[in-house]
């Protein structure tokens, strides 16, 4: 059923893929990626098979769905109480509104995601509920996953996205295309986590739009690891401002990934406010990207935003780019940001080697202390997946 | 319930804005081959300067105008330029006193005396108007130095071995649209040159004019500060005010060697435009310099607030080891202006360290961008960089933009960057107000506080002179 | 000092004011004249420092009704600066920080505005800088502080004390001190009363603003108003003020609750 809902989303896709050709580096948003990657994951074959042994057991009072195979994932699941799939009329009525808004509709990676979409969890919540965790699988090709989120005025919801892709290096390449819309109802509160976790031959084009109204909180915690090729694309729009927005985000890069995180975040109305911590490690010779748009016009005076991005550069082969950008048209305005990159603090190394810390434990405990901040702020559903062999300990050295 | 507000107050026209009646020898307008042969032909080039000219014009035929600032303006159209003025008078004149009387009153106007009595006490100033220079003071005390402070036509004539050395090799004649464009047709600027080991005697200063309404200003520096040499060096532009755009596309090259310094500052006060965004200059400029010697030092001092549009990035090569690039900026933009303006620190070498701070201020319908690099080699190791940018926004109808851009290969290295954006808060007025300043001079003691940073590193005689000058530009912008 | 004959600096009269259209004052009547020390207490949010910030003219805050006479003329005529100019001093509860502009600079600014209203030369950096330093002693500051943005990094105590320095060098008519006495220590409020106390005579004036006896210890008030609801409840001597240490505010509510305020 819904794939009649899907059929013309496919061949608008499709068509739209043919038009816009792959991104080209005179494109700013692409200038750093890796084209060659990119392409080749785009023509992978579509996926199959999932390995399933090694995931944790399913938290308790947390309800797992896992999309990705050809089962519809809703099929066998009982929704907890509050939650309830859209039906076809409100899910095509519903299906691409956010991504409009956010100005994300027509970019490549969700069009290709469009092309071949096969799925698509669409799902209602109304009050406080229990924690939902959704976990994209696949096992080798091109895999693309939908996501839609209504959540009511008032809602409440926890939610961890898992992407594990712990795999052989000899393992034939797999590429995750996933979109997932979000729309927070006033006061509604989200809180988000994604859990990334790949080896081998993995890709990864993950893209976001979160829409929120007034006094809603959106809270989004991000931990990426190994991904040959990966990008991420969180856009957040507060549509009338009066809304909070968390963006917390860890990318390990290394070997010769690849990973770009785009942020944006815009202000529509005023009173807003966004945290934001993104933080980047990079060794071997890989490459760890970050753009980081705010967006502050002029209906939205006393936005108070603040952005960090943190960049640990571990190899001299390893390249970080990092781009924060600011553009404000109001002049009651909080916004500060900044960007640092380094090495591990030496002086912090020297401090726990003169406690008698070997040097390499003590850069690894420094590099968890630095991990942490971020990997701690998942939610409460990762723990089991963090202990487990389905995906890496992010914190572990690289 | 104060209810005062600067809006109300007339706002001060801009002072420069004055024609020099004056007989000039003009080329056509337009570009082409010819127009380039002529430029050389008139000011009596070496061959070898002719060849980098067509060079440079062949090249920029290939290139398209770049659209990737945030500026917006419409096209220009380069065939409807002149491309060559200068006031008529035969030569170049070895005395002061044979220089044309109005031009020394113009200068005397911009408060830039020439003349023997008025001249300033402890700068040399090299008056380029329009397309040419018109005289330069001290030259021969500077000479007795060894130091080299001349017109650009002067220094091909007198020396072409150093042009030749060095011209370009800091901004390429292909290195972007307006560079080559530049590099094509550039008619005049200043030559400094510091041998060995001498500190200059005094500051130089090079005061920019263009007085017809029609001709492009496309000037070149070039400062090159040898082993253990150091220099002062300033700039000052201003327009006449017409309702048409003026193209203004410089080139500043700078060259330190082992253990130089250079320290380039400027005061960019170029006809704006008026309120409505009617006329004004479009300042695109490309400035460069490169610390090729160990231990030099290039130090970047601008104080924006003219140009209708203004597309400017003052850069540091760093590439001799614990070389040291700096750069401070005021930029502020009102009514319709538009910046695009930044710096890239490019640390090539061991150890080098560089600094940026930029406070932008925008008022009005202005819109005033930073855009920075700082990017780390792999051979960079030890290399430091802070920045620090800060906006001030005036009004809820200014834009202020923030991009800068980071790019590390190299893990023995930091790179810091903080920014901020902050108005005048209604209680920090108040409490000024509250203790007897009024309301003007509160915003401008506010404003010169948000910029103290980089006013520190003027030279002393220019300091107070860039205060009262933004103080100036903000009237009538506050309420 | 309490001298009848004495001119009348300041005539409140039934003084309406609102913040963001919410009212706070409502109906304030208070006289003072040369020589004479009040204090205003009550509780927080009876209105005390809107007064204050009404009196210096804070533009945040609008007069809804009544009238202000400085020295017979109407205070709400003029601007803040203005206000300062003619000799009305607030001391601010919460001094703000004004990062990058010299805090030498700004003393040297004001004085000679203030100096320039009253006539008098107008002091050279040079001068200045001799002037100040005398007036330094006066709350014990160190000329360190001088050389900072205004008020930026100072703590509670100095910015207090930055503040008596501008009273010192302005020599206001009128001086309205809110809360002076919060955020200090025993050691830094008898270093500021000291300096209010030095600064006092016969010919101006001072309103202190406070929650607490302990400054009316140091400086002895003359009259002592009691603050509720956005007006005065009640008017006393320094006796007033013991009273209050007592008995505490609860009789306020009472009154209140009797008169159908609360």
């Amino acid at each position: 059923m819904v794939k009649s809902v899907l059929a013309p989303v496919q061949e608008r896709g499709q068509v739209n893929l043919e038009k816009l050709g792959l991104p080209s580096r005179r494109e700013e948003a692409w200038r750093l990626a890796d084209l060659k990657r990119l392409e080749a994951m785009a023509s992978l074959p579509p996926a199959e098979g999932v390995v399933e042994q090694s995931w944790p057991a399913v938290a308790q009072a947390v309800t797992r769905l896992v999309i990705g195979t050809e089962a519809d994932p809703l099929e066998t699941v009982q929704l907890p109480e509050g939650v309830s799939r859209l039906s076809d009329s409100e899910l095509e009525q519903a299906l691409g509104h956010t991504l409009d808004r956010c100005g994300c509709a027509e970019t490549w990676p969700v069009e290709l995601n469009h092309a071949h979409s096969r799925h698509v969890v669409a799902l209602r919540v109304r009050g406080s509920v229990a924690p939902l965790e959704i976990v994209l699988a696949a096992g080798s090709g091109l895999v693309s996953t939908r996501v839609l989120l209504l959540l009511e005025e008032k809602a409440e919801l926890d939610l961890l996205q898992v992407i594990p892709a712990e795999r052989d290096h000899a393992a034939p390449p797999l590429a995750h295309s996933h979109v997932i819309e979000v729309h927070l109802g006033q006061e509604a509160r989200l809180r988000h986590g994604l859990l990334a976790s790949a080896s081998g031959d993995a890709s990864l084009l993950a893209h976001l739009a979160v829409e929120q109204e007034p006094r809603s909180s959106y809270d989004f915690v991000s931990v990426c690891r190994g991904w040959r090729f990966g990008r991420l694309e969180p856009r957040v729009l507060q549509v009338d401002g009066q809304a909070t927005t968390r963006l917390n985000g860890l990318a390990m890069t290394g070997g010769d990934e690849q990973f770009a995180t785009h942020t944006g975040v815009c202000f529509q109305g005023p009173e807003g406010a966004l945290d934001q911590l993104q933080k980047a490690v990079a060794a071997d010779r890989s490459h760890s990207i970050f753009n980081g748009a705010i967006q502050v016009p002029r209906a939205a005076q006393r936005t108070d935003a603040s952005q960090l991005s943190r960049n640990l550069l571990l190899s001299s082969r390893a390249r970080v780019d990092a781009k924060p950008e600011l553009e404000i048209v109001a002049d009651d305005v909080r916004c500060a940001h900044g960007a640092t990159v380094s090495q591990l603090q030496q002086d912090q190394l020297f401090y726990l080697r003169s406690r008698g810390v070997a040097a390499d434990e003590a850069a690894a405990l420094l590099l968890k202390g630095y991990c942490c901040e971020v990997v701690d702020r998942l939610p409460a559903a990762a723990a089991p997946w963090l202990t487990s062999s389905a995906v890496s300990d992010p914190a572990r050295p690289l | 319930m104060t209810s005062t507000s600067t809006r109300d107050l007339v706002s001060q026209p801009y002072k420069y804005g004055f024609v020099t009646e004056i007989e000039t020898d003009k080329i056509a307008k337009g570009l082409s081959e010819d127009v380039v042969r002529l430029i050389s032909a008139k000011k009596e080039e070496p061959d070898f300067l002719l060849q980098f000219r067509l060079k440079a014009f062949r090249h920029w035929l290939t290139l398209e105008e770049p659209d990737w600032a945030a500026l917006g303006y419409p096209p220009i159209d380069y065939q409807d330029i002149v491309y060559y003025a200068a006031p008529k008078q035969q030569e170049k004149k070895a005395s002061l006193d044979e220089v044309d009387p109005k031009l020394l009153e113009t200068f005397d106007k911009l408060g830039i005396p020439l003349s023997e009595q008025k001249r300033l006490s402890n700068v040399a100033v090299d008056a380029v108007f329009d397309s040419v220079s018109i005289a330069t003071t001290y030259k021969e005390k500077l000479a007795e130095h060894g130091v080299v402070f001349c017109s650009f036509s002067e220094a091909v004539k007198e020396h072409p071995d150093l042009i030749e050395r060095y011209l370009g090799t800091v901004v390429a004649s292909n290195d972007n649209y307006f560079a080559a464009l530049n590099s094509a047709v550039f008619s005049d600027g200043s030559f400094v040159f510091i041998p060995k080991g001498v500190e200059c005697p005094m500051e130089l200063s090079t005061y920019f004019r263009i007085n017809s309404g029609d001709t492009g200003q496309f000037e070149r520096t070039l400062i090159v500060a040898e082993d253990g040499a150091s220099v002062s060096y300033l700039e000052g532009c201003t327009a006449p005010m017409f309702d048409t755009n003026q193209l203004h596309a410089a080139v500043v090259e700078l060259v330190a060697l082992d253990d130089a310094s250079i320290k380039y500052s400027t005061v960019q006060n170029w006809y704006a435009g008026d309120e409505n965004g009617v006329g004004g200059i479009y300042n695109f400029v490309t400035k460069r310099g490169q610390c090729r010697g160990a231990r030099s030092r290039i130090s970047w001092t601008q104080v924006e607030t003219g140009s209708a549009i203004t597309w400017k990035y003052p850069s540091c090569v760093l590439q001799g080891a614990d070389s040291v690039g700096e750069f401070y900026s005021v930029a502020l933009t009102n009514n319709r202006q538009q910046a695009d303006t930044g710096t890239k620190m490019v640390h090539v070498g061991p150890r080098t360290r560089s600094t940026i701070v930029s406070k932008g201020i925008s008022a009005g319908h202005s819109s005033n961008s930073y855009r920075g690099l700082v990017q780390i080699g792999p051979g960079a190791s030890g290399a430091r960089n802070y920045s620090q940018c800060d906006s001030m926004l005036i009004g809820d109808q200014a834009g202020a933009n923030t991009y800068p851009y980071i790019r590390s290969q190299q893990p023995d290295s930091a790179v810091e960057h903080e920014a901020s954006t902050c108005r005048i808060s209604e209680d920090q007025l108040f409490y000024l107000q509250s203790r007897g300043i009024g309301f003007e001079e509160a915003v401008s003691m506010m404003v010169s506080g948000f910029c103290r940073d980089v006013f520190n590193q003027l030279p002393m005689e220019f300091a107070a002179e860039a205060d009262k000058l933004l103080a100036l530009k903000l009237e009538g912008s506050v309420g | 000092m309490i001298r009848p004959d004495a001119e009348l600096l300041l005539d409140i009269s039934d003084l309406h004011a609102s913040v963001e259209d919410q009212p706070i004052l409502k109906g304030v009547n208070l006289q003072v004249r040369a020589g004479e020390v009040h204090a205003v207490m009550g509780r927080n949010g009876s209105g005390k420092s809107t007064l204050s910030k009404i009196l210096a003219g804070h533009p945040a805050y609008r007069v809804t009704g009544g009238s202000v006479r400085y020295r017979g003329d109407d205070l709400f005529a003029l601007e803040p600066e203005e206000r300062a100019r003619l000799g009305v001093f607030l001391g601010f509860q919460y001094p703000v920080e004004i990062p990058g502009v010299s805090n030498l600079e700004f003393l040297r600014v004001a004085t000679n505005a203030r100096r320039d209203a009253q006539g008098r030369d107008e002091l050279d950096t040079f001068e200045f800088e001799d002037h100040v330093h005398e007036k330094l002693k006066v709350v014990q500051m160190d000329p360190a502080f001088l050389e900072r943005s205004v008020n930026q990094g100072f703590s509670g105590g100095e910015k207090k004390r930055n503040e008596i320095l501008q009273m010192a060098l302005l020599e206001p008519v009128i001086s309205i001190l809110d809360e002076t006495d919060s955020g200090l220590d025993i050691d830094a409020l008898r270093i500021v009363a000291s300096g209010v106390n030095q600064l006092a005579s016969p010919d101006t004036a001072s309103i202190l603003i406070t929650h607490y006896q302990r400054l009316l210890d140091e400086i002895t008030p003359d009259y002592v108003h009691v603050m509720a609801a956005g007006r005065i409840l009640r008017t006393g001597g320094r006796e007033l003020a013991l009273e209050l240490e007592q008995i505490g505010y609860d009789w306020v509510d009472e009154q209140l609750a009797a008169e159908g305020v609360a």
